[in-house]
C-alpha cells in the first residue's frame, strides 16, 4: 500500500487512521517562530462519518487507504440489501442495509450514485445532489398560496420527510437537495 | 493585481500610527536596521532568503534578515537605549493560512525589563490597539498540566515519545524540544482558541532560543490571540559567549538535519564586547494582530 508524506497531502485524500479509511476535509500548515513546522488536518471517518482532527508532524508518513470511488446505477433493494451496477463492466454490489442510514431516503432507482469502495467493499452511497421524489403523504394545499410563504412537512415515497410549500399536493414529483433535505421546486 | 480594500489599507495605517505614538509617549526610539545581512541566520528551523548581488562589480551573496534582531541588539551594545522597529521580514520556506514569506515585525527592547514587565507592557499596547478579553497567563509548565496532563519539564525524552504514542501521534523526533513543541500544537494550542488573549512563558531549557535560563527553565515567552501565536519574547542572553554557544549548537542541528551551515555572524559577537546591558525584547507580528482587534 502506498504511502504519502504530509506535504503530498491534500483534500480529498484518503488515508488510514487507526484501522479505518478517512478521507482529508482539511490541512493546514501550522510553524511555529521558533520549532519545526506541523500539519493540523481534518478527516471525514469513512466508516462511522464522524470528522477528526489530527496534528502531523510535517514530513510524517502516513498509509493510504484503498479507497475507490465509483459512479453506479441504483437497481433494487429487498429490505437487507441494496443493489448497484457499475455501468461499464455491469459488475453488480451489494451493501448491507445498515450502512444506508444517511441515504435510505434519497435512492430512486436508475439513478447514478457514488459508491465508495474500502478494499473493493462498498462503504458508502453518496445519492446525487437532486433526487426527483414523489409525495406519498402531506396536509392538503391551500388554495391561493402560489409563493410559497409558509411550508408543511411532506412524506416522500421513499420515505423522508422534506419541508415543501403549502401549494404541494400528494402525487405531486417534488425536487429535492441531498445534501440539505431542502425542497428544490416542483419536477 | 490584488485589489485591496480601502479600508484594510487605512486600518493597518491606523495600527502603524498608533503602535509609533505608543513608543513615542514611552520615549523608546523608532530605528531602521539593515534588512540586507551577510549571514544568514543560524535557527535550525527558519530559513533565509538568499540574494545575490553585484554581478556587474563583484558578486557577492547577501541574505534578507528573517528578524532585526541581532542588528537591533548591536545597537543596544552601542548604547542606543530602549529602541523599536516596524519593518517587513523575509522567510523561506513558509507556507501555510498563517504563514507567509513576507510579513511586517514590530520588533522592540526595553532596557531594565524582565519577561514579565514585557508582557505587561505587551498587554498596554494591545489593548491600546483596541484588542480585548481578559488576560491568562501560563507557564509552559501549567499549560501542559492543565490541558495536557503532563509533567513537562520531569519527562524524559523517551517518556515523551510513549506519551505521543499513546495518542496516536508521531514519536519520530531527534530531539525532546521538538516533541515538546509538536505535543504543544497537537494537545495544548486547541485549548488556546478559546482564550482571547494568553502568554505562555518559562519554557523549558531545551526551548531556550535567545533567552536567560535560570532555574531549568527560559524566560522566554509567547503571546497567543485565540490560539493564533503573535508574538515572540525573551529575557534576552547578555553575553557574547552564551550567543556563540547557541550559534554553535543550531549550526549542529542543521547539520545533522542535511541543512546548510549558517555563518556566524562575528561582528555582532565582537560588537556585544562583554556583554549587552539587562534587556528584554520581543518580536510581534503585525499581521497576525490585525485581524484581531475588536474582535
Amino acid at each position: 500500500m502506498a504511502y504519502y508524506s504530509t506535504s503530498q497531502f491534500k483534500n480529498g485524500l484518503k488515508l488510514m487512521l487507526d484501522g479505518n479509511p478517512c478521507s482529508i476535509i482539511s490541512n493546514e500548515i501550522r510553524k511555529p517562530g521558533k520549532g519545526q513546522a506541523s500539519n493540523k488536518v481534518k478527516l471525514k471517518d469513512l466508516i462511522t462519518g464522524k470528522t477528526l482532527e489530527k496534528t502531523f508532524k510535517s514530513g510524517e508518513s502516513v498509509e493510504g487507504a484503498d479507497v475507490m470511488e465509483l459512479n453506479m446505477q441504483y437497481l433494487y433493494n429487498d429490505g437487507s440489501e441494496w443493489n448497484f451496477m457499475d455501468p461499464g463492466t455491469f459488475d453488480q454490489f451489494v451493501i448491507n442495509d445498515s450502512n444506508m442510514d444517511d441515504v435510505r431516503g434519497y435512492l430512486v432507482e436508475q439513478d447514478m450514485c457514488v459508491v465508495t469502495l474500502w478494499n473493493d467493499n462498498p462503504i458508502s452511497v453518496t445519492p446525487p445532489n437532486h433526487v426527483i421524489l414523489e409525495v406519498v403523504d402531506t396536509d392538503p394545499g391551500l388554495k391561493g398560496d402560489s409563493a410559497g410563504t409558509g411550508g408543511k412537512p411532506a412524506t416522500m415515497n421513499t420515505g423522508v420527510v422534506v419541508q415543501v410549500p403549502l401549494f404541494i399536493g400528494i402525487g405531486e414529483k417534488v425536487k429535492v437537495d441531498t445534501r440539505t433535505n431542502e425542497y428544490a421546486g416542483r419536477s | 493585481m490584488t485589489i485591496l480594500s480601502h479600508s484594510s489599507l487605512r486600518k493597518k495605517a491606523d495600527v502603524l500610527k498608533k503602535i509609533r505614538q505608543f513608543f513615542d509617549d514611552q520615549s523608546v526610539l523608532e530605528v531602521q536596521t539593515a534588512s540586507l545581512l551577510n549571514t544568514p541566520v543560524t535557527d535550525v528551523y527558519i530559513d533565509s532568503i538568499s540574494v545575490q548581488i553585484n554581478l556587474d562589480i563583484q558578486l557577492k551573496t547577501q541574505y534578507l534578515h528573517t528578524s532585526p534582531e541581532l542588528e537591533m541588539k548591536k545597537l543596544i551594545a552601542q548604547g542606543s537605549g530602549d529602541i523599536y522597529q516596524i519593518c517587513q521580514v523575509y522567510r523561506d520556506n513558509e507556507q501555510g493560512s498563517q504563514n507567509f514569506n513576507e510579513f511586517t515585525m514590530l520588533e522592540y527592547y526595553r532596557l531594565d525589563f524582565d519577561s514579565h514587565q514585557l508582557m505587561d507592557d505587551i498587554v498596554s499596547l494591545i489593548k491600546m490597539l483596541g484588542i480585548k478579553g481578559e488576560v491568562h497567563k501560563l507557564s509552559y509548565a501549567q499549560a501542559f498540566e492543565q490541558f495536557a496532563q503532563i509533567d513537562i519539564l520531569n519527562t524524559s525524552f523517551d517518556e515523551l515519545k510513549i506519551i505521543a504514542k499513546s495518542h496516536q501521534l508521531s514519536a519520530d523526533f531527534d530531539w525532546i524540544e521538538d516533541l515538546q513543541i509538536f505535543l504543544f500544537t497537537a494537545l495544548c494550542e486547541p485549548k488556546l482558541e478559546q482564550l482571547p488573549i494568553c502568554f505562555i512563558y518559562d519554557y523549558p531549557a531545551e526551548q531556550s532560543a535567545l533567552a536567560k535560563v535560570e532555574d531549568r527553565v527560559a524566560h522566554r515567552f509567547e503571546l497567543y490571540l485565540f490560539g493564533v501565536e503573535v508574538a515572540n519574547g525573551y529575557d534576552e542572553l547578555l553575553e557574547a559567549q552564551s550567543y556563540e554557544r547557541i550559534f554553535m549548537r543550531e549550526n549542529d542541528r542543521r547539520q545533522r538535519l542535511n541543512k546548510s551551515f549558517a555563518p556566524i555572524d562575528m561582528d555582532f559577537l565582537k560588537q556585544l564586547e562583554d556583554s549587552l546591558p539587562q534587556c528584554s525584547g520581543v518580536a510581534i507580528g503585525i499581521d497576525r494582530l490585525i485581524p484581531q482587534i475588536a474582535k
